[in-house]
């Protein structure tokens, strides 16, 4: 893990043209580099550049793999990924083959589509029937018994079925059954005339018809069935016979995608192509390698420092272990971190999950988060495919995190499940909550919960100040070092408020400190900040020469300072008592626990169970969901305020493993 | 009884709604879908967007028409989930937009019914792809479809709120008009009802009911002159009849006059302009393979429709930008949900049959 974000340089390479598609193959494979257009250099150069149009439109391209996608998901197959992507199988895309296949594909498809189609529609008609029949809403129903003139039974039986009526035999005396719809009687009289019907009166016939006519249309229910559910399978099949040549379709597609993307930063001479980009520094070595064993060493590469080179225009690439990708997520959706800055991850780990901890700690209930976050990682991992609901895997392998924070914090102040099972390592939180804390405990009431809170936001409010002051220093910024409300002008005027709060509140409330030095220390502090864009104009003028208009400068500069001053004295206060709310959720949690805890007591039995746990399943679902949103919003607005400008670009390389969406 | 701050009544319903219509923008789905190239892969989209469902039904049934009905019962669920976050006489207001869909519902089964009685047309199967789940009033749909005659639909229908419309009509009427006047009146009814809940709405939910409404039946009267009165050409009393009353386009002097003349010689695009200028030119040629015989004249009169329902996203568009706490932000949302399963429909249909995407564009409007 980089505990700053990862050393760039960029390449520029000239290459034959020849040797060009081999280049981009190894760039590919590789997938290191982030392309950016050649446009650093002389105008007088650029000139002699052009650039080629695509030979193929990567438009229909990507329309065409859409389509193989869409098939391939038809046939419920799982898509191909960068795993299938083969460089060495990089060929010149034949479109109209692959349309045609497809097309062909899709042809068949919905052929067998339409027979399903069909088949449904057919149970349906059965489904009506059978359903009126099990509602007994016979007065729908026209359930006849009767004899026809002549052999023409099958004759008859489909011209009933045109309606979407049965007849049956009824096995005894040629005796039929007809069973259609009332509504269609005005058409089925005429036709049973026609064919020389003749009604039979016999009650226990009609009763007998009744069980026959069931046994035939569960029949013709199955066998609707299973024509519908075959033409699914078919569906299903005839997709998986195909799924190589897709795969094959869909990788070469892709691959072209690709590289024409790659090509679309390439720049040509008469002979020659030049392209550049961002690598990380520890990848230099393998991209030279690369270029030169595609190229055969017929090529020119130069390397510039990041150095060199305006801080906003350098990509960032921060690296993180995987374990940490949830939290490396949380930066992610932030912002991208300035280049050559702290990479944020691991504090953010910590500031989270003791922060999370601090609202929700309970043994039990963290172990129930724990696990519930490894039953979801497993899920997931068990089925690539499945659609991420309200729990994503981001937030499953975060469970996992935070149930095992909550389960320390719970250790720490002695709670499981709201119950004091066993000694609190630090002190009991709930009892000290409820007003009962035991003689000799560290904590003794809320004021002292509250107390700890506010010192622990203190110290997440200067390790963020602190991480500034390393990316200043780093980024050689040591006028803002010093004077800013962020700098060590800002982290001095806050400790010394401190020093005057915490003197107020341990004199009883009576008093400020009213040391000598305190009142110095705030004017040339004051001072100081005043003074800063007064000497970064004079450091400008002299770099550029140019003399600022005063008026606009001291304008510019009082209102400058008098809102960092508003800032410093109303911001900083605001942000260390915004961590008050931990101690808000924290006791809450308590509070609800407690609660719990006596209604359960009071209703005994299976009852006093039943509401224990679900007492605890609410805290579960709601103050965890509070907690961690809240931890959340601690961490953006008090924590990363301090040091995360987010100005970053992110580092987008093209490779294999780039999705269509990253670089759209 | 003192009525509610608007913020109270509509400051939960607004982000709710406001979240779900930008999700619909980001998703693109309406767009995505129209450029789909084949139903396959309009089916594929449906996969990843909130109609999941309608996908899975085309996988089990391959029946488009029982996709259809699983999107009309998301409609009917979306209106009943904006009910729950309302009161008093939104509410009322949304109740009766839930009441348009039992409307059409039940000119769908008296269709089917009059294709099988009065028509003999055995329906079969078709009767299965009608809601007949309870959606507002308690509709006996199973007996409405499997009525032997008029008489006992009337029955069936006693004590719904369309016993009236339905009364009003013998069986002789029907077999010599057919249903086209029963399901105008009961259009008209459900207008009726509709201009009485906008009086009794608050003075600033009203003016914005009533403005969007009024366009509303100004474009529904645009489309029944154009359509009845050019492309069906029926004579000017009968288009008259059809025509809502209310609005600037009914009573106007232009709609007057397009009825007088001949209906060879009613000239739509003037009557348009007149009302929503800048629709320019309408007529179409026929191009060598058309799928349709009458598809030049079918393209005009999509290409007005199309127009028309511009101008209707227009408003709402409008709608949406303006004051949030009003029931604007509701009728808005519909009106982009309707859209979007309209689209749907539309779509998968024309992909079925392997219409164009202009075409279907057309019909979508």
């Amino acid at each position: 893990m980089n505990l700053f974000t990862r050393p760039m340089r960029l390449l520029t390479a000239v290459v034959l043209e020849e040797t060009g598609d081999a280049v981009v193959k190894a760039l590919l494979k590789l997938g290191v580099m982030d392309f950016v257009h050649l446009n650093r250099l002389d105008p007088s150069q650029m000139e002699k550049l052009s650039s080629r149009p695509s030979a193929i439109n990567r438009t229909l391209l990507e329309d065409l793999r859409h389509r193989v996608e869409a098939l391939l998901r038809q046939g419920h197959i799982a898509l191909p990924t960068s795993q299938n992507l083969d460089v060495r199988r990089l060929e010149r895309p034949d479109m109209e083959l692959y349309r045609s296949t497809l097309d062909e594909l899709t042809a068949s498809l919905l052929s067998i589509k339409e027979e399903q189609k069909q088949s449904n529609q057919i149970l349906m008609g059965i489904e009506e029937i059978r359903r009126y029949i099990d509602e007994d809403k016979g007065e729908y129903l026209d359930l006849r018994v009767g004899t026809i003139e002549g052999d023409r039974q099958s004759d008859l039986a489909a011209r009933i079925s045109s309606f979407g009526g049965l007849l049956e035999s009824l096995g005894e005396e040629e005796k039929l059954i007809s069973l259609t719809l009332r509504r269609d009687v005005a058409q089925v009289d005429p036709l049973l005339e026609k064919f020389g019907w003749t009604e039979s009166s016999d009650p226990a016939l009609q009763k007998k018809a009744i069980g026959i006519i069931r046994t035939r249309l569960e029949g013709e229910r199955q066998r609707a069935l299973e024509g519908r559910l075959k033409s699914e399978q078919a569906a299903d099949s005839i997709i998986a016979a195909k799924r190589d040549d897709l795969f094959d379709i869909w990788s070469n597609l892709r691959l072209n995608e690709l590289s024409d993307q790659i090509k679309g930063y390439f720049s040509y001479t008469h002979n020659t192509t030049l392209f550049s980009g961002w690598v990380p520094a520890d990848q230099a070595e393998t991209v030279r390698q690369a270029i030169m064993m595609a190229s055969d060493g017929q090529c020119v590469i130069e390397w510039t420092e990041a150095t060199e080179v305006d801080r906003a225009e350098v990509p960032v690439a921060i690296t993180s272990p995987k374990v940490l990708k949830p939290f490396q997520n949380m930066v992610n959706n932030y912002a991208t971190p300035e280049y050559g800055t702290v990479n944020p991850t691991i504090f953010v780990m910590v500031a989270y999950l003791s922060m999370f901890g601090l609202m929700f700690a309970d043994l039990g209930q963290g172990f129930v988060l724990l696990i519930a976050g490894l039953l979801f990682s497993r899920s997931y991992k068990k089925n690539p495919l499945k659609s991420e609901g309200m729990i994503t895997r981001n937030v499953a392998n975060l469970l996992i995190y935070l149930g095992l924070s909550s389960m320390l914090f719970g250790i720490l102040f002695g709670s499981t499940f709201g119950l004091e099972l066993f000694p609190a390592l630090w002190f009991p939180f709930e009892a000290v909550v409820a007003g009962h804390a035991p003689s000799g405990s560290l904590v003794t009431d809320v004021y002292g919960i509250l107390g700890i809170t506010i010192k622990f936001g203190i110290v997440i409010i200067y390790a963020g100040l602190i991480l500034n002051w390393i990316n200043l220093t780093r980024k050689r910024a040591f006028l803002t070092l010093v004077l800013d409300k962020n700098g060590i002008v800002g982290g001095l005027l806050f400790g010394i408020g401190l020093y005057m709060g915490f003197g107020f509140v341990n004199s009883g409330y009576h008093s400020f400190p009213s040391q000598r030095w305190i009142a110095p220390a705030v004017a040339i502090s004051l001072l100081g900040l005043f003074l800063r864009p007064f000497i970064h104009a004079f450091i400008e003028a002299k770099e550029s020469g140019k003399r600022p208009a005063i008026g606009a400068l001291v304008m510019d500069g009082v209102m400058e300072w008098l809102v960092d001053v508003l800032e410093i004295f109303t911001g900083y206060l605001s942000n260390t008592l915004s961590f008050m709310r931990v101690a808000g959720l924290g006791i809450a949690h308590a509070s609800l626990m407690e609660s719990f805890r006596q209604l359960s007591g009071l209703a005994g039995g299976a009852g006093g169970l039943a509401i224990f746990i679900l007492g605890n399943v609410l805290v579960i679902v709601l103050e965890g969901l509070s907690a961690g949103i809240q931890s959340l919003r601690l961490n953006y607005y008090e924590f990363f305020s301090r040091y995360f400008t987010g100005k970053g670009v992110a580092y987008r390389p093209v490779g294999l493993t780039t999705t269509s969406r990253s670089r759209s | 009884m003192r009525s509610r701050n608007p913020v109270d009544v509509y400051g939960f319903i607004n982000a709710k709604l406001r979240a779900r219509i930008g999700k619909m923008r980001q998703d693109r789905l309406v767009e995505n879908l129209l450029k789909a190239p084949t139903l396959v892969d309009a089916v594929a989209l449906l996969r990843d967007s909130p109609y999941r469902q309608v996908a899975e039904v085309y996988d089990r049934t391959g029946d488009l028409q029982q996709m259809e009905l699983v999107l009309l019962h998301t409609e009917i669920e979306m209106h009943r989930l904006v009910t729950k976050y309302l009161e008093g006489r939104p509410a009322t207001l949304v109740d009766h937009l839930l009441a348009k869909i039992e409307l059409d519902n039940l000119k769908n089964t008296i269709r089917l019914w009059y294709s099988s009685i009065v028509r003999r047309r055995p329906i079969r199967f078709r009767s299965e792809y009608l809601f007949k789940e309870r959606i507002l009033g308690p509709i006996n749909w199973v007996g409405l479809i499997n009525a032997t005659g008029w008489e006992e639909v009337q029955h069936l229908l006693e004590g719904t709120d369309y016993q009236a419309v339905i009364d009003s009509f013998t069986m002789q009427v029907i077999e010599d008009e057919g249903l086209f006047v029963v399901e105008s009146a009961l259009d008209r009814a459900w207008y009726v009802r509709l201009m009485e809940i906008l009086n009794t709405l608050s003075p600033r939910d009203g003016e914005v009911a009533r403005s969007i409404f009024l366009v509303e039946i100004d474009l529904r009267n645009l489309t029944t002159l154009v359509r009845y009165g050019r492309y069906y050409q029926m004579d000017g009393p009968s288009v008259s009849a059809l025509l809502l009353p209310w609005g600037r386009v009914a009573t106007s002097k232009e709609s007057t006059h397009y009825l007088a003349q001949p209906p060879a010689e009613r000239d739509a695009l003037l009557l348009i302009n007149r009302f929503y200028s800048g629709l320019d030119e309408v007529a179409v040629t026929q191009k060598r393979g058309s799928v349709h015989s009458d598809e030049p004249g079918v393209l005009e009169n999509l290409k007005i429709e199309e127009y028309l329902a511009q101008r209707r996203a227009e408003l709402y568009q409008k709608i949406l930008g303006g004051d949030p706490f009003t029931i604007g932000l509701v009728l808005a949302y519909f009106f982009l949900f309707k859209e979007e399963t309209a689209t749907i429909k539309a779509t998968i249909n024309g992909k079925y049959y392997g219409y164009s995407e202009e075409y279907i564009r057309g019909v979508v409007g």
